[in-house]
């Protein structure tokens, strides 16, 4: 049976636990972010240890150390993936590619953060910049 | 003379959208990069305006191959917010389905690694193969992509009398005809000339950067969820998990062709030992409580993880589709260093690569 543990943490334990779970050889199956219901930025740094996922939450931090030095892409990817769609800021990684999203993309003004925005805000955006560029041509 | 060669993101060799970057020497590659995004629909974005029923319908067409794994997952993290108990029939339907997915996703594979080294005839003999796999699944969904077994609290369509004979027939079938395939495939000269290594991923570097699933198995890494953390009656089931140590892509055809007789059997002792009782819980649909589960699930390629967050309305309030290409791609840089030119989209293609899973 699957089970799943939420356990609070401060962001100054996010790289002594990455590093002790990295030495005990735990996978680490994701790293998940969300906006609450409340818009707090919610980080959630999931570790597989034996049957349980173990979920590291930090809770209200949008500036992050980074642990891809510890977990190499298996941490690299999600964090690109979150800077990208959320703006959140990882301390000492390389962000100067993009993983998903366009550069030039108008709706979000080249910045990404899709998972901010409200849906129907974006396809407002949307419908404005369409306009926009069959303008250009 | 140092050149740099692109591949993709529309490319012969590959079957969906990546970009890479080469950097040779002559006809060495010295380093690669890899670029995707080509694929993104914004599925998760998508997702948060949907209920759960929407949503198994959305995630589903993630992808085309392990559409099932999909909808399997995310019904799973609902199902453990409610806290909702699956019955054991709908249980064991969903694993028949999700193995003979994993046997049609195995052989498509194989056959498109057979086409890329250029023996193209036995891409249409594992083809065949695979035929018999889609007929079955065909049988039993009434779809050959996107199969819609699943449904919050159960499994959609049942398994009776007639069905279960005839996919243990079809069984018996495949395991004949991949009997021959895999013999001519794993002795066969040319095959074995074309793909010893070629694109060496080490067991440490496997570790380091989490590769997954068939990928990390060829490389030695005992890592299987079905073995870590049974769900949905798995830990019934008496099976095997395939190792090769090379980790090149030989070894990857080869732990593969062993999980094709591994799924067989366990399709066997599903059906043969399939429970009596209802198959789901009816089709009312729920409220998703205030909340979040991660539940991960093995996939054709790996370890797959969907995160789903819920409020108590009927939407979701996030859900985190992340993918068992999202850990191996990132891998296909490295293997691809010190191999020729030619060999690069076998390499890119010995991770059973799903972009579109990747991207959403």
């Amino acid at each position: 049976m699957q089970d799943y543990k939420v356990i609070g943490m401060k962001k100054d334990e996010i790289i002594p636990i990455a590093q002790k779970m990295r030495n005990d050889g735990i996978y680490l199956v994701m790293i998940h972010g969300y906006m609450d219901k409340n818009d707090v930025p919610v980080i959630r740094y999931d570790y597989a240890v034996g049957s349980t996922v173990e979920s590291y939450s930090v809770e209200g931090e949008t500036v992050l150390p980074t642990i891809s030095h510890i977990y190499d892409t298996a941490a690299e990817w999600p964090e690109r993936e979150l800077n990208e769609l959320f703006g959140w800021t990882f301390e000492g990684l390389d962000v100067s590619k993009r993983l998903f999203l366009p550069e030039d993309m108008l709706e979000t003004e080249g910045k990404g953060q899709i998972m901010v925005k409200p849906l129907e805000e974006l396809r407002k955006l949307n419908e404005v910049c369409t306009e926009k560029k069959e303008g250009l041509e | 003379m140092s050149y740099i060669v692109p591949i993709g993101p529309y490319h012969p060799a590959l079957e969906e959208p990546i970009h890479a970057t080469l950097y040779t020497e002559g006809e060495v590659i010295k380093d690669a990069d890899v670029y995707v995004g080509y694929n993104h629909r914004g599925i998760e974005k998508l997702a948060t305006t949907k209920n759960a029923i929407q949503t198994l319908v959305l995630v589903e067409r993630v992808c085309g191959i392990c559409s099932h794994s999909h909808a399997f997952t995310y019904a799973m993290c609902v199902e453990k917010i409610n806290g909702i108990e699956v019955p054991k029939r709908g249980q064991y339907i969903r694993v028949v389905t999700a193995e003979l997915e994993r046997l049609h996703s195995h052989l498509l594979w194989a056959g498109i690694a057979c086409h890329i080294i250029g023996h193209d005839s036995m891409f249409m003999h594992i083809w065949d193969v695979r035929e018999t796999v889609m007929d079955l699944l065909e049988k039993l969904s009434g779809n050959r992509v996107n199969y819609a077994m699943v449904t919050i609290g159960g499994s959609r369509r049942d398994i009776d009398d007639d069905l279960r004979k005839e996919i243990l027939a079809g069984c018996k079938k495949m395991k004949t005809a991949l009997d021959r395939i895999v013999d001519m495939v794993v002795n066969d000269r040319t095959i074995a000339m074309r793909t010893k290594g070629v694109g060496v991923l080490p067991y440490e570097d496997a570790i380091r950067m989490g590769a997954v699933g068939p990928h990390a198995r060829a490389s030695g890494v005992k890592i299987d969820v079905r073995k870590d953390a049974p769900y949905s009656s798995y830990e019934d089931f008496d099976f095997d998990i395939p190792m090769v140590e090379s980790g090149d892509v030989y070894a990857r055809i080869v732990v593969r062709a062993l999980e094709c007789y591994e799924s067989i059997k366990i399709i066997r002792q599903a059906l043969k030992n399939l429970p009596e009782g209802p198959i789901n819980l009816g089709n009312k649909l729920v409220k998703i409580q205030e909340g979040q589960a991660v539940c991960r699930h093995e996939a054709p390629r790996g370890q797959l993880s969907h995160m789903v967050v819920g409020t108590g309305a009927f939407e979701n309030h996030r859900v985190s589709v992340h993918v068992p290409s999202y850990k191996n791609t990132p891998t296909i840089p490295f293997m691809l260093r010190n191999n020729t030119v030619a060999d690069a989209g076998l390499i890119i293609a010995s991770i059973d690569p799903c972009f579109s899973c990747l991207d959403r």
